[in-house]
């Protein structure tokens, strides 16, 4: 039985194989869901890229389901996939998907979302410290620019879940940026756990145990809306310029931030280059491809960027956020 | 007279086989008709046809005059035909006016017109003799009170044709003596009636005219008089029947199987105590709500008992039917549908059901399919039940006195000592009945007691050694067979009634 | 004459297919040869293998599932039963734990340390976590069965409690962390083969790869006994018929003296036993033990894959041979659907619409037995 349809798969799947150029890679792009725009863009980004080169994307949404993600990416490897891209659910099961996957002897690139052990595979992950370190300096320079320069400032971080790696990568830059300019801030931590609601109760609790605020750093963008809840009522929420403005500063780059920079609500936000990850997963699969090499092991960090009021005419597109803006993704 | 319906030829097979073929007869306005037949005879069929249920594959139908082709039960309802059924109809969640209005509430500035519906709901109870509150809950009604409404129901579709299958099934005497001149009234008023019943005197009772049916054919019709009930039983079954009950074959012997002692359970019963000896069939009369089934779910360990004692051949069981079923105890409930059988899982498996245990071998209990086979059959045979294939074929496509053997066959598998039968006879028709009867008093000839419950006082008399009467909970009589005498025992049903 | 006696006996012979135990094994043999030259890859070995690598965890979750319809009931707990004993189990055996993680979860300290769980590295331990595992599963059975059989509840609303309770609490132990670094005794169970078979250097794609498939691995075997036994149990013993039974008619049950309510737990138990039993094979490929297996719709796929084999929801319908056929083909229908390359959301509308399909071929199948009896 078995003999059987192997030799009708070997048949069927040679004349198959026979059609398609030598050049064009068949490539699986797994990803867990499409949720948030952040995703919903880095989705687009690499199915664009990748088909602009000509190659074949088969797309696997697994739906935040591990098991589905292992399964679809096993079918996948069976329908003789050149190379696999991954957006994992969650650092563990991102390393059991790329020993089965390296075992396969199909190459394997991590995108975004690094796996626990990050010694295998081609990892492509934005460097969260150095982001948020850029973003926060801008913003606590902006801070003492209109101090005393003996006064001590409140400066406050909303940081994010810290079982999620990205979370306390971005509240040591945070820290990194702080220790620039000793005894010049006094810091004041909210907990988010990433989620809106924690943030809001917790903020609200900050605030009100601190009036005054100089200067505030959320470790994701999407916690503006959040914040503008806690500070309009109190008449803290204020454009650049304006009596009582709070530097602001966040982390991603999405829609809502652009829309807020050009505003003048927020001072900065770093920028994970989502173009740049895109690129680089897709050059890396195709090179392993290319190379024939069955399990390329690399770590490629997003250096990121900086988007700032000052900057964002020339550097708009580059931003992930500005460009669904641009698309029209806040009025959908 | 006028003619309100009429059908020639009409026809109906079901996949070749035919279940009505070339009816023809007419109902005139203002009379009762009563059709009778044995179950299979052909009157659901042409129930449904009537009712726009089921389409005719030949004849035709005339509705005052006018061809009637009803595509669908409301066609029916339109044209004036009302149906009270034998499994009622009623949402029992509802009030009893919002089951009146169920196809439609009428409204005032778009919000349901309670006034208006209250009002008139309670104008054609009044009609109808009845006193409660259009809001009462129909669950909370008695089964009388049901049949009742229903027919209420069909007179607020202004129905002047109502067709009344088995409706005294469920009912008390009582209930029924009032649901006849309800029907007598009706008639009064110039509408029609059909009158479906097993119960031949019921019919006789209150028909103008006589319709029977036989394998699917009109045998025979008439005016009332012309028929005795020996005569209909003679054309429903075809050869003539002596008599409706077999000859009881044996005389109880002095040692009991069952004692029962002041048993009471508040609201239930109340002291009552009874013994049952060996091959006896003792007979329990009494009115719905006399307590009948609630005595002998208490007796077979289904529901509690606040104080007294019972005995089975001398020792005092464990609570519960388990215990009960090892000491030698069967029940056949009532509720034959809900509660005695699988209706979906074949004859064999609902035979098997009671002592599954000895069919299982080795720790795993597993079934030993060809000791199973054998004694189905062996039951099959003993029983005759009417099936081509009692392992394959599901018990709900037997009729129902089949039905009730299969009930009774699967507690015989356990050889118990002592029969409890609630209403074994209810929705059978008349020839089954008279096998039903002759198993009864083969299981009383081999030294069973029987306990036999019904509220057709007919089958008691001709059945039991002695009877007892139940009235509110309470024992208010007992009489052996020697002076069985209707008055009394009907009397001691009534008990507060007379007194 | 003869040209219609022909044409019954050829329609007595469709419905005979349609009434087989294996109508859904032909379907699944159909949609194949359909499918197949459009999708060669639905028979290429790999494929095969992942089918069955695939069909094995849920074939035993459904086989637990199997029995609690065959009652008339549900267990919505299965589910949450897999998350709160996978992650009992390893945070037993876990070898290593993130400390950032982990600190902050009500098990530090007390169960959990940076150097792993109690039984890390503990001879036998991987053994002694299984019957942990087992006896939190007979446990959470115990009480479903028990509040369903004793206080009447209705199975939807006690195993929907439970199932929530139970996520809830694999989250909160857990803090949302997934405990990884298990030992390879235990992960082997997920993957181990037994017997592989070497297909041969494969020349389709632009990478050499080897093409060596494990064809007999642990899972299989473990569910393939498990279903023979729930066979055994359920369609050839007292136990099972009295199942059946309960499912056909409760109230017929109880007078007949069925033990309905010691039956009821034993099928509750025997439930969360197969759920557990499925987890841990999951678990063992995924190489953690995961507070949210088990979520999303993967409780749908089971009753899914169940009530395509033709197991009624309404009880006393039910074989276990049913349930592997519906799981085959749920399996195979998934495999066939992503190997389209349609979007997630085509493939749920698609799989919403063959599940329809099989629900109204159930019904065809009930109206041809019926007509066939009449």
């Amino acid at each position: 039985m078995m003999k059987i349809a192997t030799l009708a798969a070997t048949l069927l799947l040679t004349t198959a194989a026979g059609a398609t150029t030598a050049q064009a890679a068949n490539i699986c792009f797994s990803f867990q869901d499409l949720e948030t725009e952040f995703w919903v863009a880095g989705h687009k980004a690499i199915t664009t890229t990748l088909t602009e080169m000509g190659h074949n994307v088969l797309e696997r949404n697994a739906n935040e389901d591990v098991n589905k993600q292992l399964e679809q990416i096993k079918d996948c490897i069976a329908q003789g996939v050149d190379g696999v891209i991954m957006i994992p659910q969650d650092g563990e099961s991102a390393n059991t998907i790329i020993r089965e996957s390296q075992n396969s002897d199909v190459p394997i690139v991590v995108f975004n979302r690094p796996p626990a052990d990050t010694g295998q595979g081609v990892i492509v992950v934005a460097d969260n410290a150095g982001i948020a370190e850029d973003a926060t300096d801008f913003v606590l320079q902006q801070a003492l620019e209109g101090a005393a320069d003996d006064a001590k400032l409140n400066a406050v971080v909303i940081v994010g879940d810290l079982g999620d790696s990205n979370a306390i990568a971005r509240k040591q830059g945070f820290e990194a940026a702080v220790a620039k300019y000793p005894d010049r801030f006094n810091v004041i931590e909210v907990a988010s756990e990433w989620d809106a609601a924690t943030a809001l109760a917790n903020l609200e609790a900050a605030v009100t145990a601190n009036p005054q605020i100089d200067v505030m750093f959320t470790s994701s963008d999407f916690l503006f809306p959040t914040i503008r809840s806690v500070l309009e009522p109190r008449g803290m929420w204020k454009k650049i310029g304006e009596e009582g403005h709070i530097p602001l500063a966040g982390l991603d780059g999405d829609a809502t931030a652009c829309q807020l920079i050009k505003d003048g609500f927020v001072d900065a936000t770093g920028v994970q280059d989502l173009y740049f990850e895109a690129e680089a997963s897709v050059n890396a699969i195709v090179q392993a491809v290319e190379a024939g090499e069955t399990d390329p092991n690399e770590i490629i960090f997003d250096p990121g960027f900086t988007l700032t009021s000052a900057n964002i005419g020339e550097r708009e597109m580059d931003m992930w956020g500005c460009v669904l803006l641009s698309e029209g993704f806040l009025n959908n | 007279m006028n003619e309100l319906l009429a059908v020639k030829n009409l026809s109906k097979a079901w996949f070749g086989v035919p279940a009505n073929s070339n009816l023809s007869f007419s109902i005139a306005q203002g009379t009762v008709t009563g059709i009778i037949g044995q179950n299979g005879a052909g009157k659901s069929t042409l129930m449904g046809m009537l009712g726009g249920t089921v389409l005719p594959s030949g004849g035709e139908m005339f509705w005052r005059g006018q061809p009637y082709q009803p595509r669908d039960a409301a066609d029916a309802i339109k044209a004036g035909i009302g149906f009270i059924h034998q499994e009622l109809n009623l949402f029992t969640n509802l009030s009893v006016a919002e089951n009146l209005y169920i196809d439609g509430f009428p409204r005032r500035m778009g919000l349901i017109d309670w006034k208006a519906i209250t009002q008139r709901t309670r104008e054609i109870l009044a009609r109808l003799d009845l006193d409660f509150d259009p809001m009462i809950q129909v669950g909370r009604l008695s089964p009388g009170e049901r049949q009742l409404v229903e027919i209420a129901r069909a007179l607020h579709n202004e129905a002047s044709l109502l067709i009344f299958d088995e409706p005294t099934t469920s009912l008390t005497p009582r209930e029924t003596e009032r649901l006849f001149a309800t029907i007598d009234g009706l008639k009064a008023e110039g509408r029609t009636i059909i009158y479906i019943s097993h119960i031949l005197s019921d019919v006789q009772r209150l028909a103008d005219r006589v319709i029977v049916l036989r394998d699917g054919k009109l045998v025979e019709q008439g005016p009332a008089d012309q028929f005795t009930i020996p005569l209909m039983i003679r054309s429903m079954i075809g050869r003539d029947m002596g008599g409706l009950f077999p000859a009881r074959s044996n005389k109880p012997q002095p040692d009991p199987i069952l004692v029962a002692q002041n048993l009471t359970q508040p609201g239930v019963v109340e002291d009552v105590s009874l013994t049952i000896h060996k091959g006896e069939i003792v007979g329990l009369f009494g009115l719905m709500g006399s307590g009948r089934t609630e005595l002998a779910r208490i007796l077979f360990g289904l529901d509690p008992f606040q104080s007294g004692r019972i005995s089975i051949e001398g020792k005092s069981p464990e609570q519960g039917p388990r215990a009960r079923i090892e000491a030698g105890m069967a029940f056949v409930t009532e509720e034959r549908r809900a509660e005695g059988l699988m209706m979906d899982a074949s004859i064999a498996e609902n035979l098997t059901l009671v002592q599954l245990d000895g069919f299982g071998a080795g720790r795993l209990g597993i079934l030993d399919r060809w000791s199973m086979v054998e004694r189905t059959e062996q039951s099959r045979t003993e029983l005759s039940i009417k099936a081509a294939n009692i392992q394959e074929q599901p018990a709900k496509a037997l009729s129902g006195g089949n039905q009730q053997k299969v009930v009774i066959g699967k507690w015989q598998i356990g050889n118990p000592r002592l029969f409890i039968l609630d209403e074994p006879t209810r929705g059978v028709d008349v020839g089954a009945k008279f096998e039903i009867y002759s198993l009864v008093d083969k299981i009383a000839a081999e030294g069973g007691g029987v306990l036999m419950i019904s509220s057709e006082l007919d089958e008691l008399l001709g059945m039991a050694d002695r009877i007892v009467v139940m009235n509110r909970g309470e024992v208010t009589g007992e009489i052996a067979r020697e002076q069985f005498d209707r008055e009394r025992i009907l009397a001691m049903a009534f008990r507060e009634v007379i007194a | 004459m003869t040209a219609i006696r022909t044409k019954r006996s050829l329609a007595a012979r469709a419905a005979d297919v349609f009434l087989s135990d294996y109508f859904i094994f032909y379907l699944c043999i159909a949609f194949i040869i359909v499918l197949a030259p459009f999708l060669p890859v639905l028979i290429a070995p790999a494929n095969a293998v992942n089918i069955m690598s695939n069909m094995w965890p849920l074939l035993i979750v459904a086989i637990g599932q199997t029995f609690v319809l065959a009652i008339g009931g549900i267990d919505l707990s299965q589910g949450a039963v897999m998350a709160v004993t996978a992650v009992i189990g390893a945070m037993l055996i876990t070898l290593a734990v993130d400390p950032v993680t982990f600190m902050r979860t009500p098990l530090w300290g007390l169960i959990l340390t940076e150097q792993g769980g109690p039984l890390a590295g503990v001879t036998g331990g991987v053994l002694l976590a299984l019957v942990m595992m087992l006896l939190a599963a007979v446990l959470i059975g115990l009480f479903n069965g028990a509040s369903v059989a004793l206080f009447d509840l209705p199975p939807f609303m006690v195993t929907l409690v439970t199932m929530m309770t139970l996520s809830a609490f694999a989250l909160w132990l857990t803090q949302s962390g997934n405990i990884a670094n298990l030992p390879d005794d235990f992960t082997r169970l997920g993957r181990g083969d037994l017997v592989s078979v070497y297909f041969g250097a494969k020349e389709e794609s632009q990478l050499a790869r080897r093409q060596v498939y494990s064809f007999v691995t642990f899972p299989m075997v473990i569910a393939l006994i498990m279903a023979f036994l729930a066979h055994i149990i359920l369609n050839r013993t007292v136990f099972g018929a009295r199942v059946l039974a309960i499912g056909m008619n409760r109230k017929a049950a109880v007078i007949s003296g069925i033990p309905v309510r010691r039956i009821v737990i034993a099928v509750f138990v025997l439930s969360a036993v197969c759920a557990m039993i499925g987890g841990l094979l999951y678990s063992a490929r995924l190489e953690a033990g995961r507070p949210t297996l088990g979520g999303g719709t993967f409780l749908l796929d089971v009753i899914a894959a169940s009530v395509i084999g033709g197991t009624s929801l309404f009880g006393g319908k039910a074989k276990i041979i049913w349930t592997f056929f519906g799981v085959l083909f749920y399996v195979l229908m998934s495999s066939a659907l992503s190997a389209m390359n349609l979007s997630a959301f085509q493939i749920d509308m698609v799989k919403g619409g063959i599940i329809l399909g099989a629900a109204l071929l159930d019904v065809f199948r009930t109206w041809l037995k019926r007509e066939r009896l009449q």
